[in-house]
């Protein structure tokens, strides 16, 4: 029954995990960039809902609907103004400058995001204090926290909102058509840079999502970043690069890995089960489980 | 192409004055210089291993906290546990460091670019969690290591030294030699360079090994020094973070750029040091701004402008060729 329980969580947490990974495949999907802040983009959206808007009296329901639109504009004006820099002449026809300086200018940021949260919200631990944090909901037995159930059922919320931007809209076909042929969506009247803008804010919003339901379901500290970072690039590695579903999908499989090492080796083998099972997966599976199959 | 020769004269008398000089320390430095030189000496061996991968293999990787990790460890338990004695550890270190990068270096080139940089983060979160799981290594609290507090601060100075010289000279070699071709090639254009005939995988790894290895004997230096290790600190992203900024700062793909990254680095641990975040802060500000500016860093620069460089490792084309468009760094 134990065990029943510790799957239905991993699945649940799993849809959190999900989240935290669809924000780096989009960037990357659009943009080639893996984007070592998304990470503390997360954190940065739960300290600002923790430490500032709750503080200042915004209801926290509230307060998670100011924080996803602030976030889309932190992600667009950093790609706008220092991550597109980085990409440098690759946005003019023919020439490649690698992958070098995107990661550089990603991981710098990271450092700087992480120090900055450490200096002005010091390094105590944070978590945000709400009714949904110790409810639960009882079936046949088994208590599940109310506050798993809402972080799956918003991840899932997301994923179908994603595919439905992507697959069904303009701007779906035009971030597409960047992601797949840059020249020739030039060609078409279609901007990189606004469209990398655009993607880095749609996926710093889903960063912003993800934040409120990481304050609402565990404690943070300034340095979670890293591990957030690593969460959403093992989600990204299981679930197949460049497929959303996927993602999602290596969501579930890492939270339950996570939580079944915890189950039968103790808690402090929760990270390392999660992070073994990845390995294997790259050894065994290196394609992921859900490949994008179009070239 | 042929290596370019330049003017040999200066160089050579340049190189001397400084091996003379360093050589000479305990004659005119106390021990804050000794300190600092050898910190000096570590941090530019780290950053001349990190840029043999993301400046010349093209390999960017947030990884290598792996082989300090295990450089410090072997050392440690070779002192500790298998009463090796200090010196035998020390040589294990590096031996035990390149033989694990095979196995990882097989896994994590699976993934490419990015997310070969992130993975090579996640092989070493693999180690830090194991070893702040096991009893034998000390949990998360670590190990003493005894003997090391009996070695002279200046026997360390002139093997942080000698391993500086030693590895630089290693790169030099490596670069001139027809890996050193292959591994620029691959830089600058893997597909190209796999239809020429240069086994990628092959060159990739060599540069990845000797990396592990010269990283690992540095880390078993820095825990003579210490003389204490520790998982959380062992394997911290800090030190990927210490190494890509002096690469980058200095000049990635030049072997003058991490030596002039180090002594940025520590010049500015000297200055901010007392302050955590605002130190790092900096150095993060510091690099973002480099690689958007002036991504040849300062070595680059001083390259590009003035022509000048200290060791001869870049190649020009043949004459005849001249007229036909060249890549940077061939």
């Amino acid at each position: 029954m134990q065990l029943v329980e510790t799957l239905i969580n991993g699945c649940l947490l799993g849809g959190l995990y999900g989240l935290i990974g669809l924000g780096l495949s989009i960037n990357f999907g659009t943009m080639r960039v893996v984007h070592l802040a998304h990470g503390d983009l997360i954190v940065l959206a739960a300290y600002f809902l923790v430490v500032v808007l709750v503080p200042a009296g915004v209801p926290p329901l509230a307060a998670a609907v100011v924080v996803v639109p602030v976030l889309f504009g932190v992600g667009w004006a950093l790609q706008r103004f220092i991550v597109g820099h980085s990409l440098g002449r690759r946005l003019d026809p023919g020439l490649g400058r690698g992958v070098l300086p995107p990661l550089i200018v990603t991981f710098g940021l990271s450092i700087v995001l992480q120090n900055l949260m450490l200096h002005y919200a010091t390094a105590d631990a944070r978590t945000l204090q709400s009714s949904l944090a110790s409810a639960g909901v009882a079936i046949g037995g088994i208590t599940i926290p109310t506050v798993r159930l809402v972080d799956f059922a918003i991840g899932l919320a997301c994923l179908g909102l994603l595919l439905l931007i992507l697959g069904r809209t303009a701007l779906g076909r035009a971030l597409r058509a960047t992601s797949d042929d840059l020249d020739t969506a030039r060609l078409l009247g279609i901007d990189p840079r606004r469209m990398y803008a655009v993607a880095a804010g749609i996926s710093a919003a889903t960063g912003g999502v993800a934040g409120v339901l990481l304050a609402a379901t565990s404690t943070f500290y300034p340095s979670t970043g890293s591990e957030v970072l690593l969460v959403a690039f093992e989600v990204v590695v299981v679930g197949g690069l460049g497929s959303l579903v996927g993602t999602f999908l290596g969501g579930l499989l890492l939270a339950s890995s996570q939580l079944l090492g915890a189950h039968f080796l103790g808690p402090s083998y929760a990270l390392l089960t999660g992070h073994v099972v990845v390995l294997g997966v790259l050894v065994f599976r290196p394609q992921g489980f859900l490949p994008r199959t179009a070239p | 192409v042929t290596a370019a020769r330049g003017h040999r004269w200066p160089r050579a008398a340049i190189a001397a004055v400084l091996v003379i000089a360093l050589a000479a320390c305990p004659a005119w430095g106390g021990d804050g210089a000794r300190t600092t030189l050898i910190m000096f000496a570590y941090y530019a061996a780290l950053a001349q291993m990190w840029n043999l991968l993301a400046g010349y293999a093209g390999l960017v990787t947030f990884g290598q906290q792996l082989f300090l990790g295990l450089g410090g460890y072997t050392l440690a338990v070779g002192c500790e546990r298998l009463g090796l004695g200090i010196w035998p550890a020390f040589a294990l270190a590096a031996v035990v460091a390149g033989a694990l990068a095979v196995p990882v270096g097989a896994l994590t080139f699976r993934l490419k670019g990015g997310y070969f940089a992130v993975g090579s983060w996640l092989v070493a979160e693999v180690f830090r969690l194991s070893v702040g799981n096991s009893a034998y290594l000390g949990n998360a609290s670590g190990m003493f290591i005894r003997p090391a507090r009996s070695v002279d601060p200046w026997v360390v100075y002139y093997l942080a030294v000698g391993l500086l010289v030693a590895l630089v000279a290693l790169v030099v070699a490596m670069l001139r030699s027809r890996a050193g071709i292959a591994l620029m090639a691959i830089r600058d254009a893997e597909d190209a360079a796999a239809g020429l005939g240069v086994n990628v995988w092959r060159v990739k790894l060599l540069a990845f090994v000797v990396a592990a290895a010269g990283t690992g004997l540095v880390a078993a230096l820095i825990t003579v020094q210490t003389p204490f290790i520790q998982p959380n600190a062992a394997f911290s992203i800090q030190w990927s973070a210490a190494a890509s900024f002096m690469a980058v700062v200095g000049g990635l793909g030049t072997v003058e750029g991490p030596l002039v990254g180090a002594a940025v680095y520590v010049v500015l641990q000297d200055k901010l040091g007392a302050i955590g975040e605002i130190h790092l802060i900096v150095l993060g500000t510091i690099s973002v701004i480099v690689m958007l500016v002036a991504p040849r860093g300062i070595a680059g620069f001083v390259r590009d402008r003035f022509g000048w460089t200290l060791f001869p490792v870049t190649r020009r084309p043949p004459r005849a060729a001249a007229s036909t468009p060249r890549s940077r760094g061939i």
